[in-house]
C-alpha cells in the first residue's frame, strides 16, 4: 500500500523533501516547544524488551552516531525488576541462554559483557552429544584447535552458559550508563500496545512534520507514539508483524521443552554440555556452577505436563533414567507417570535397571561409562519446572517499510543446537550495524532499501540454521533401524574426522576464524559496506 | 561400526526382546524376579490334579503326550549379558506352552509351523532360520500344507497375538484354555494335517 503511493511521482517528490527535513531537523527540533503528536515521535521504537529487543537497544546507544537519536524502549513488563535483580547464590533461574564465542564478543563490544554478574556465566569447552538407541557419539572438545591453531594456547569456550535475567540486567545497565551520558531513550515499560496503526493524514497541519506514514502505537497509558522506524522484537506472536502483514512461515513441533534446574552430584566435576537424543527428542544437560546445571527435555506435550507435576524425587529419578536408561525403560516410564496412580517407586525402578545394565561389567567398566555420562542429579530447585512449546517459524520478510523484525518475531527455531537467542543477536548486530551506516549517511532510517540490507545478510543464515536443525530433530525422531544404523556411521564419522568436526564447531559457536575469536576485536563486527 | 552392525544380529534382537519386555509391566516384573519354568517352580502333579479344561492340565497333558519335561532344554551358553541370557532362556522355557496354545503337535510340518509363528514374534535369527530351512525336509505335499494353511496361519496369528515374552504363564494355570487363548490372541493352527492328505491323494 505504502510502496504503491511511493509510485506517484509528485507524491514521492514531496514525500522525499518532508523525510530530508525530518532526518535532519527531529533531533534539533526537540527541545522547541511543540505539538502533542511531535513530542511522541521516535527516531527508533523498539518493542519488546527482552534480550533481543534490549540488546537492540544498547547496541544503538553504544555508537556514537545513534547519540543525537530519540529511541524508545516499549516493554509490557516491569523492566525495574530485573535492573533491581540481585543474584542469590547457588540458585539459578531456569531461563538459561548458551552463548557463543560470537554473541560474547558482540556482548563485549556493545559494553555489556563487563555489566554482567560475571561470577554467574560458565563456559564449557567440551560438548557430549549420543544417539540413545545406538549409543554413537561424537565428542566436542576445544582442545582440537590449539593443535590445529598454534596460536591458540589455551582451549576457547564452546559456549557460554548464562542466565537471561542476567543479560537483561547488564543490558538495562548499559542503556542506564547511555541515558545519564546524555542520550535521548525512553524506558516505556510495565506498558501494553493495545493498537499497532499507521495514522491518518487527518489531523496533519502544515507546519507539523507529516507522520502520517509513521507506524503508531496506542499505549495502555493513553499515550500514542509514532516511530520513523519500529522495531518488532515482541516474540514469536508479534504485533508489529502482523501490524505489517508479514505471514510467518513454519510448523509446530509437536513438542514441550521441559526445563528445570537441577542440582548434581558434588563429587563429579561440571565442566561438559551433554546432549543424549531420545526418540521423542533431545534431554541436554549444562553446566552453571559446580553442581548445579540447567536442563531442557525435548518431549511430547503430554509427558511434559506429567513431568512438571509429579514429586520432585520422581523427577529427578526420572531424568537420571532419561540420560543413563535405555530408551524403552525411559519410554515406559515416561507413560506411566502419565497415570494418576502408576504405583512405581521410580527410584527403585531406576536402580534395578542401573543394576541390571552393569551386571555383567567389571569396575574398570562401569567406571569407564560413568565418564561419558553427566554427574548423577540429586535434586531440582524447587519453582524451576516449566516447559515451552517448539516451533519452527521464518517470517517471510524481515522488513517492510519502517518495520524491521528480529529475534524470535523473526524466527523461531528448535532449542537442541541452543541457537535462538545467538541468531537473535546477530540479527540485532546486523540491523545495528546498517542503521549506524545509515545515520552516516544520512539516511532514512526506516527506508526499505537500508533495512533490506539487514535482511539480505541474515535471511538465508537464519534458514540455513532452522533448516539444519529441523533436519537432526528429524534425523534423530525415528527408531527405524536402518536410519538408526546410518545416522551412527555418520555420527561416529564425523567424531573421527578432526577437521570436519572443527569445521562443525566453528560454525555452531559462531566463529568463521578461530584467531580472531581468541582475541576479540572490533574487527569481528560484520563489515555492511562489503556486502 | 561393528556396534551399529550389531544391531541386526542375534544380541541385537535379544536386546530389541529385553526392550519390549521392558515396555510392559508383566514384561518388567518378569525381567525383575527372573522366574524359571522347571520340575523345581512347577509342581505337574498339581498341574494333572486341575480339572481337564485348564490350561495347566493341557499343558501337564502335553508333555506327558509327548514324552518331555520342562527340564529338557539346552542351556543357553553364548549370551554373556545375564540379562539378555535370561530373555533368551525364557523364551526357550515358554516354547512349550506354544504347542498347548496352537494345538501344533511335534511333527516336522508342526514345528516348522511354530517357528514361523516365533519367528514373528519375536525376531531371533535362530527362529527364521529353522522357519525357512525347516521345509527342505519336508515332502511335497507337507511343504504345500504348510504354505497354504500353517504359514499364513502363524504369520497372521504371530503378529496380532500379545507379546508372549511378557506373558506371566505361571499365573494362568487354573484358567481355561480358551480362556487364556482369548486373554493372548491366539487361535488354534487349522488342524488338517490328515484332512489335505486325503485331499491331496
Amino acid at each position: 500500500m505504502l510502496g504503491l503511493s511511493y509510485r506517484s511521482s509528485t507524491f514521492t517528490q514531496t514525500l522525499i523533501e518532508k523525510y530530508a527535513y525530518r532526518s535532519r531537523t527531529l533531533a534539533t527540533l526537540r527541545n522547541i516547544p511543540l505539538q502533542n503528536q511531535f513530542v511522541n515521535a521516535y527516531d527508533v521504537i523498539i518493542l519488546g524488551g527482552g534480550v533481543a529487543g534490549a540488546a537492540l537497544a544498547a547496541s544503538l546507544v553504544s555508537s556514537p552516531l545513534m547519540k543525537a537519536k530519540k529511541i524508545a524502549l516499549v516493554e509490557a513488563m516491569d523492566l525495574s525488576r530485573v535492573q533491581q535483580w540481585t543474584p542469590t547464590s547457588g540458585q539459578y533461574s531456569n531461563r538459561v541462554v548458551s552463548l557463543t564465542p560470537a554473541s560474547r564478543t558482540f556482548l563485549e563490544d556493545i559494553g555489556v559483557w563487563d555489566r554482567l554478574f560475571i561470577d554467574r556465566i560458565r563456559p564449557y569447552t567440551n560438548m557430549q552429544v549420543w544417539d540413545g538407541i545406538s549409543d554413537a557419539r561424537i565428542e566436542f572438545d576445544t582442545s582440537i584447535f590449539s593443535k590445529t591453531h598454534q596460536n591458540v594456547s589455551e582451549p576457547p569456550a564452546i559456549a557460554y552458559m548464562a542466565e537471561n535475567v542476567n543479560l537483561q540486567y547488564g543490558i538495562m545497565k548499559r542503556i542506564r550508563a547511555a541515558q545519564e551520558s546524555g542520550q535521548q531513550f525512553d524506558i516505556i515499560d510495565n506498558t501494553k500496545v493495545q493498537r499497532v496503526f499507521a495514522q491518518g493524514k487527518d489531523g496533519e497541519k502544515e507546519d507539523a512534520i507529516d507522520l502520517s506514514a509513521w507506524p503508531s502505537l496506542e499505549l495502555s497509558n493513553g499515550q500514542t507514539i509514532s516511530g520513523q522506524l519500529l522495531i518488532g522484537a515482541d516474540g514469536a506472536n508479534s504485533p508489529v508483524r502482523a501490524y505489517a502483514d508479514i505471514q510467518s512461515l513454519g510448523w509446530d513441533y509437536d513438542r514441550q521443552g521441559v526445563v528445570a534446574t537441577l542440582q548434581l552430584d558434588p563429587a563429579t566435576q561440571n565442566v561438559t554440555a551433554w546432549q543424549r537424543f531420545l526418540p521423542t527428542g533431545p534431554i541436554a544437560i549444562l553446566p552453571l556452577d559446580h553442581g548445579i546445571s540447567s536442563m531442557v527435555w525435548t518431549t511430547t506435550p503430554a509427558i511434559a505436563a506429567a513431568l512438571k507435576s509429579i514429586p520432585e524425587q520422581d523427577f529427578c529419578a526420572l531424568v537420571n533414567v532419561a540420560i543413563r536408561s535405555n530408551p524403552a525403560d525411559v519410554q515406559y516410564l515416561c507413560q506411566q507417570i502419565q497415570k494418576s496412580e502408576h504405583g512405581l517407586d521410580l527410584q527403585d525402578e531406576y536402580s534395578w535397571r542401573q543394576m541390571a545394565q552393569n551386571e555383567s561389567k567389571t569396575s574398570e567398566e562401569i567406571a569407564s561409562r560413568e565418564d561419558r555420562l553427566p554427574p548423577h542429579v540429586i535434586g531440582v530447585q524447587s519453582g524451576t519446572r516449566a516447559s515451552f512449546p517448539l516451533r519452527l517459524r521464518n517470517s517471510e520478510r524481515y522488513v517492510a517499510d519502517r518495520i524491521a523484525l528480529v529475534g524470535d518475531a523473526a524466527h523461531t527455531i528448535h532449542p537442541l543446537a541452543g541457537q535462538g537467542l545467538n541468531q537473535g543477536l546477530r540479527d540485532v548486530q546486523v540491523l545495528s550495524n546498517v542503521l549506524t551506516n545509515g545515520v552516516k549517511h544520512g539516511e532514512d532510517l526506516g527506508n526499505i532499501h537500508l533495512l533490506s540490507q539487514y535482511a539480505s545478510n541474515r535471511y538465508a543464515r537464519n534458514l540455513v540454521m532452522l533448516s539444519a536443525c529441523d533436519k537432526i530433530h528429524r534425523l534423530y525422531s525415528t527408531e527405524f533401524g536402518p536410519m538408526v544404523w546410518a545416522r551412527s556411521l555418520g555420527l561416529r564419522g564425523v567424531n573421527a574426522f578432526g577437521y570436519l568436526k572443527s569445521e562443525i564447531m566453528k560454525y555452531a559457536m559462531g566463529i568463521e576464524d578461530v584467531k580472531s575469536k581468541i582475541t576479540p576485536s572490533r574487527e569481528r563486527f560484520v563489515n555492511i559496506d562489503r556486502l | 561400526m561393528v556396534a551399529a552392525l550389531g544391531e541386526t544380529t542375534g544380541a541385537g534382537q535379544l536386546e530389541r526382546l529385553r526392550n519390549k519386555m521392558l515396555a510392559s509391566s508383566s514384561g518388567r516384573r518378569i525381567l525383575r524376579t527372573r522366574p524359571t519354568l522347571s520340575t523345581e517352580t512347577i509342581d505337574l502333579n498339581y498341574l494333572r490334579s486341575l480339572s481337564p479344561a485348564t490350561f495347566g492340565n493341557k499343558y501337564v497333558s502335553w508333555l506327558d503326550a509327548a514324552g518331555v519335561s520342562p527340564d529338557t532344554r539346552t542351556a543357553v551358553h553364548y549370551v554373556d549379558d545375564p540379562e539378555l541370557a535370561y530373555v533368551m532362556r525364557r523364551y526357550r522355557e515358554t516354547h512349550d506352552f506354544f504347542h498347548t496354545l496352537t494345538d501344533l503337535p511335534v511333527t516336522v510340518p508342526a514345528e516348522v509351523a511354530l517357528k514361523w509363528f516365533e519367528w514373528v514374534q519375536t525376531g531371533l535369527p535362530m527362529t527364521g532360520l529353522s522357519a525357512v530351512f525347516g521345509p527342505l525336509r519336508l515332502n511335497s505335499q507337507e511343504r504345500q500344507l504348510l504354505r497354504q494353511s500353517l504359514i499364513p496361519w502363524a504369520v497372521q496369528c504371530g503378529s496380532t497375538c500379545q507379546d508372549l515374552m511378557c506373558v506371566e504363564w505361571e499365573k494362568m494355570w487354573e484358567w481355561e484354555l480358551s480362556r487364556v487363548r482369548e486373554e493372548l490372541g491366539i487361535w488354534p493352527a487349522p488342524n488338517n494335517f490328515e484332512e489335505s492328505s486325503r485331499v491331496e491323494a
